[in-house]
């Protein structure tokens, strides 16, 4: 409760005077120099309600005073009126430029000064409050971040956890597992992560490696249209059936149009990228647009190493697996399929993370 | 004898002080409180001693005292006497300070009157 008073001057007198008509409504605290004021603001600096400064004082005077006020930071805490017989132009820009409330010549009006006195009593009580309140709301707002922000995380997990369910009902059909879902994603994920470091031209970033992964849980959403007969025949396909085979991938972009939820453009960008080009070739030679080199989107470059080296070292319907020497070696002699001599460098570079995560995760 | 009739016999200005103090209560009070007070005390011996710097302060204090409380007369000899002392010299400040003493002494007597009653 701010209900002292603390005048400051070396003249009794002056002091009395100004006391008598304050002392109705507040207690006064008297300091007959700097020191002495200083002192009791030390002690009483959270009951003090206003100071009231003489300038000329023998031990300390106002101005220093004023000076040590600052740097407790006491000033913007309990309003300062000076009161001075000093009448020059610069000593009363000095004191204000040191953070005075007000500056009152001598000889004083008292009835005045009472006056003054209270308006910057009130003006900074309000101040202390709306600090205090403002204080405290921030606190609100930012444990309310938190909150938000833990809920925002959540949101994310559970909408990939929604992406990887659907591509794992897709994948049950030929494979019976979605453990292939989670390899290809980290195999993915081993590759960006590599190239990231070694060609910073690609500009991939952990957001964008992030989108990558999770999009590639659906690089195989088109096979949910190609039937039994083609999708789970043990032998070689024919030619037709090979036609047929290579449209899960526009039939997979097709099913993504007729999709209409509000995806995140990154996101949509990248599965629509890897859905629809996993199964070009660096060489042209690749479906179904037959691009060329970097024409291909690096999403879809990634997942395609990905998605061969799991199928390689994993049985399928239609053939045994490979061993982990021969899938490297069938990889890099391009047998499996042409990539970018770049990613091929990144694959070499990553063999062991591969052959580890193959061991570890049946 | 009121707190007016007081300050015409002083010399003061009575509107003045009204003014200023709010409430002639509170005149009286402090009237009767400049019995007390020591500047014109501190003067008069820095003067004997040949104090300049002490002799300055104390006239200067005085002067702002008398501005407070209205007495007009003694507060201008004591200005003219603060001015001459600014210097901290003594050269010609005799003259200004024996001026000082009649006003103080006739303040003083119609101060003394009115705290008796």
């Amino acid at each position: 409760m701010r209900d002292k008073i603390l005048i400051v001057d070396d003249v009794e007198l002056n002091r009395s005077i100004l006391g008598a008509i304050l002392e109705n409504e507040y207690t006064i605290v008297e300091a007959e120099n700097g020191k002495q004021a200083l002192e009791l603001i030390e002690e009483l600096k959270d009951e003090i309600s206003v100071i009231l400064l003489d300038l000329i004082m023998p031990e300390m005077d106002g101005m220093q005073v004023l000076a040590e006020l600052n740097k407790r930071k006491i000033i913007g805490m309990i309003p300062v009126l000076v009161i001075s017989g000093e009448n020059s132009y610069e000593t009363e820009k000095e004191c204000f430029d040191l953070g005075v409330s007000d500056y009152i010549a001598k000889p004083f009006n008292n009835v005045i000064i009472q006056k003054r006195v209270k308006n910057v009593a009130g003006l900074y009580e309000y101040k202390l409050q709306l600090e205090e309140k403002v204080e405290e709301q921030t606190a609100v707002l930012r444990k309310a971040y938190q909150t938000l922000k833990i809920q925002t995380e959540k949101l994310h997990r559970n909408n990939q956890k929604i992406v990887d369910i659907l591509g794992t009902v897709v994948e049950f059909r030929n494979l019976e597992s979605g453990e292939h879902i989670n390899r290809v994603k980290k195999y993915t994920k081993i590759l960006a992560e590599e190239a990231m470091k070694e060609y910073p031209e690609y500009g991939l970033t952990p957001e964008k490696i992030d989108t990558i992964v999770s999009a590639s849980s659906l690089h195989d959403i088109g096979k949910i249209t190609i039937p039994d007969h083609i999708l789970l025949k043990p032998g070689k396909l024919t030619k037709d059936e090979f036609e047929c085979m290579k449209s899960h991938t526009t039939r997979g972009c097709e099913l993504l149009d007729q999709i209409d939820v509000e995806w995140d453009p990154e996101l949509r960008q990248a599965i629509y990228e890897i859905c629809r080009y996993h199964h070009e070739r660096y060489d042209g030679k690749g479906y179904p647009d037959a691009l060329v080199g970097e024409e291909i989107p690096l999403s879809a470059q990634l997942v395609s190493i990905a998605d061969v080296y799991d199928a390689l070292v994993n049985e399928r319907c239609y053939k045994d697996a490979y061993s982990a020497e021969e899938a490297y070696r069938m990889i890099t002699h391009g047998e499996c399929g042409v990539f970018s001599p770049k990613l091929m460098e990144v694959f070499r570079k990553t063999r062991k993370q591969f052959e580890m995560l193959k061991k570890y995760n049946k | 004898m009121t707190v007016k009739e007081c300050y015409e016999l002083a010399d003061a200005d009575y509107n003045d002080v009204m003014n200023r103090l709010g409430s002639e209560a509170l005149v009286k009070r402090f009237a009767v409180k400049f019995l007390q007070d020591r500047s014109y005390q501190e003067l008069t011996e820095a003067m004997e001693a040949k104090d300049a710097e002490l002799a300055f302060r104390a006239v200067h204090t005085l002067k702002g005292v008398c501005a407070n409380l209205g007495f007009k007369r003694l507060q201008e000899v004591s200005s003219e006497l603060t001015e001459k002392l600014r210097g901290r010299e003594f050269e010609g400040s005799e003259p200004l300070y024996e001026a000082v003493k009649i006003q103080y002494d006739r303040v003083i007597g119609a101060i003394t009157q009115l705290a008796e009653e």
